[in-house]
């Protein structure tokens, strides 16, 4: 069985409500967040991963190991796609024309590295979507063991006996 | 979808001057600040439910959850501010009120063409038949608040009559939010009547919430 060699079992898809492989789903739709608002910042995708996650995270482990990874994610991609957006901006705001610009070859070949990475990044993320809404596990690369190793890793049931320790009384009474 | 809000026996004439006076600070702006942010949140979700409906045929439960207590949010607000109902309206999606009361069945499956067909000419053969007659249906909404509004500092008293068709207006505006937002396939009716169909339906409780495995195992 996949789940035998984890401290927590892992539920499989006919165990997983459909609600909870909706959840599931949504965090990884997060990263098209500033299209719904219509705004050309990357940062929102990275406050909706966030928002998604903090209210999902009690909702059930499968929904916050998906929430988790979609954060987790988030954040490069958020990064680079700003530090491209600041750039982009800071030519137009200082006036600068590509064709005299001294790192006009450096530019294009980051706005093509970004386009490459979102278009990876897109493709990645629906194919979780697509697994996490059929009650599925998918690990994207280091991000999927940080987000497995919270949620089903030693360290959860660390943490769940921690949210479980009793009340005590003051030292020494 | 089914909306009822509560006609009074009497109104408070204090409460009304009060609303009328300080309203727009002490409901409007904690309120709106709140349901600004609220209401960011909620656009995108419908943004991204859209994509959701057409490839899946489903609005996420979850989500869809979510968007009626927003719902219900904006119709205590509404409620106040229509001065159909007393008292503070609470604050907060999980807020609930005795005298205001939004329920809306869950769609276990939504058509994902009609969808595209509603994102696409959704502005033409709804907002454009439903706007023209809501514009008109709102004015008359607006004269009738004014005049009961004299008529609850006078007598304490709103007429029942006036209080069903300001019902009716928002009733009108929400099923056609709804059917705006994908969640829900029927075609609005022009008319702010609750309908029978709507009356005798089971309604989802928007806050009903499902015991799963997971969550046993964590308990």
């Amino acid at each position: 069985m996949e789940g035998s060699s984890t401290p927590i079992a892992l539920p499989q898809p006919d165990e997983i409500p459909k609600r909870e492989r909706e959840d599931a789903m949504g965090a990884y739709l997060m990263m098209f967040a500033a299209w719904g608002v219509g705004l050309p910042l990357p940062l929102l995708n990275l406050v909706a991963a966030i928002i998604y996650f903090f209210t999902n995270k009690k909702t059930s482990r499968f929904v916050s190991f998906h929430a988790y990874q979609s954060l987790l994610t988030q954040i490069p991609t958020s990064i680079v796609n700003a530090s491209a957006v600041a750039w982009t901006l800071t030519l137009f705001l200082k006036d600068y024309h590509l064709n005299t610009y001294e790192y006009a070859d450096l530019f294009w070949s980051y706005i093509v590295f970004v386009v490459l990475l979102n278009l990876v990044y897109m493709v990645f993320s629906i194919v979780a979507c697509i697994r996490a809404r059929k009650g599925r596990f998918y690990y994207f690369w280091v991000f999927g063991r940080i987000a497995f190793a919270r949620y089903y890793g030693p360290s959860a049931i660390s943490m769940e006996k921690k949210e479980e320790k009793p009340n005590l009384p003051p030292e020494g009474f | 979808m089914k909306l009822s809000i509560q006609h009074q026996e009497s109104y408070s004439r204090g409460e009304l001057l009060l609303r009328t006076i300080f309203g727009a600070i002490y409901i409007g702006v904690p309120h709106l600040f709140l349901l600004t942010f609220i209401g960011i949140w909620s656009g995108i979700l419908s943004f991204l439910a859209f994509w959701v409906v057409l490839f899946t045929g489903s609005y996420p439960q979850g989500w869809f959850e979510f968007q009626v207590k927003v719902l219900n949010w904006t119709t205590r607000l509404n409620a106040t501010f229509y001065n159909l109902v007393d008292g503070y309206p609470a604050l907060g999606v999980n807020g609930t009120s005795d005298k205001v009361e939004l329920s809306v069945p869950y769609p276990e499956t939504l058509g994902r063409g009609l969808a595209l067909v509603r994102m696409i000419f959704g502005a033409i053969y709804v907002v454009v038949p439903h706007g023209f007659c809501l514009f008109f249906r709102s004015l008359a909404t607006l004269v009738l608040m004014c005049i009961a509004w004299f008529a609850v500092l006078f007598t304490g008293s709103y007429p029942a009559g006036w209080h069903a068709f300001n019902v009716g207006t928002l009733r009108w505006m929400l099923n056609v939010q709804l059917y705006m937002s994908f969640m829900t396939d029927d075609y609005p009716k022009f008319t702010g009547k609750e309908l029978e169909a709507e009356e005798q339906a089971p309604a989802a409780e928007p806050t009903a919430t499902q015991e799963t495995p997971e969550s046993d195992n964590e308990a």
